[in-house]
């Protein structure tokens, strides 16, 4: 399922961002300064999950930025909140076209957070993937909805 | 030939994205208008000509299939060729929309000339069609 999870990741900020994340291995250390914006979208269904993107607010305004064409101190946080968003539903989808049983699943409606410096790990599951993008830490998470 | 595109998305984001991409694909664009659901993209029809609609699928007041069974009941605008533009693209999900009559469908994400590739088929096609329902329609 993570693995599903990480080759959607990938295909969707390659195709949408215009960024190439890496994976960060267990112990490899990425230092990013909130305050953090997380997005998460539920995925309905026989046993129902929830996937969740956590990303420090410099990264999110590089990614509204790639995907309107836009310079970064054009980018508003309602922009980068909407982005955040689109990029978890997105996520989700393509996500859920990789799973064989996708029928039973119907996709939620997805929702933002903003976590100050210090309480981005608030209520966030312990196990994630991380991805360094631009040198910035990219967190996903998935869990029992 | 200009064609004026109708995009229907209720993310404001969303909706300049895909005009970007519309316009960096090369697609001839004319007047491109711009809506938050089914519902106000019902009443931009009423009130100017539309080639193409570039519509997402769940969408406050009125999601996508009620709009698109709204513009099948409606003589003028039953041709008007509809494309979604979906994070899901399954086809359980799909095919409802196909049965009633969408062109086609692009999933998110998308490149911009798989934008351009599916807009000049399609309108193609409709040229084709719209000239056959003209000649037969009684004014």
């Amino acid at each position: 399922m993570l693995a599903k999870l990480k080759a959607a990741t990938f295909e969707v900020l390659e195709t949408m961002f215009f960024l190439f994340p890496e994976s960060l291995e267990e112990g490899e250390f990425l230092r990013s300064r909130g305050p953090f914006l997380r997005s998460s979208v539920t995925i309905a269904g026989p046993q129902s999950i929830r996937i969740g993107l956590q990303v420090p607010q410099s990264l999110a305004r590089k990614m509204a930025a790639n995907f309107l064409g836009a310079n970064e101190d054009e980018i508003s946080q309602a922009e980068m909140e909407d982005i955040l968003k689109e990029t978890c539903n997105m996520l989700a989808g393509s996500f859920l076209s990789k799973l064989e049983a996708s029928a039973a699943f119907k996709l939620q409606t997805p929702v933002i957070q903003v976590f100050p410096d210090g309480e981005q790990k608030k209520s966030k599951p312990e196990k994630s993937l991380r991805f360094e993008v631009e040198e910035e830490l990219l967190e996903l998470f998935v869990e029992k909805g | 030939m200009a064609y004026n595109v109708l995009i229907v998305d209720d993310s404001a984001t969303m909706r300049a994205l895909i005009r970007k991409v519309l316009m960096i694909s090369g697609f001839d664009i004319g007047e491109c208008y711009e809506c938050g659901n089914g519902r106000e993209a019902l009443d931009i029809l009423e009130n100017s000509w539309v080639d193409i609609i570039l519509s997402d699928i769940h969408m406050p007041e009125m999601d996508g299939v009620a709009m698109v069974k709204e513009l099948k009941k409606h003589q003028m605008w039953r041709h008007i060729p509809v494309v979604l533009i979906t994070t899901e693209a399954r086809p359980d999900v799909i095919q409802p929309f196909l049965n009633l009559g969408v062109q086609d469908y692009i999933q998110k994400p998308f490149r911009p000339e798989t934008i351009r590739q599916k807009l000049t088929g399609i309108l193609g096609e409709a040229r084709t069609t719209d000239a056959s329902e003209i000649e037969s329609c009684d004014f």
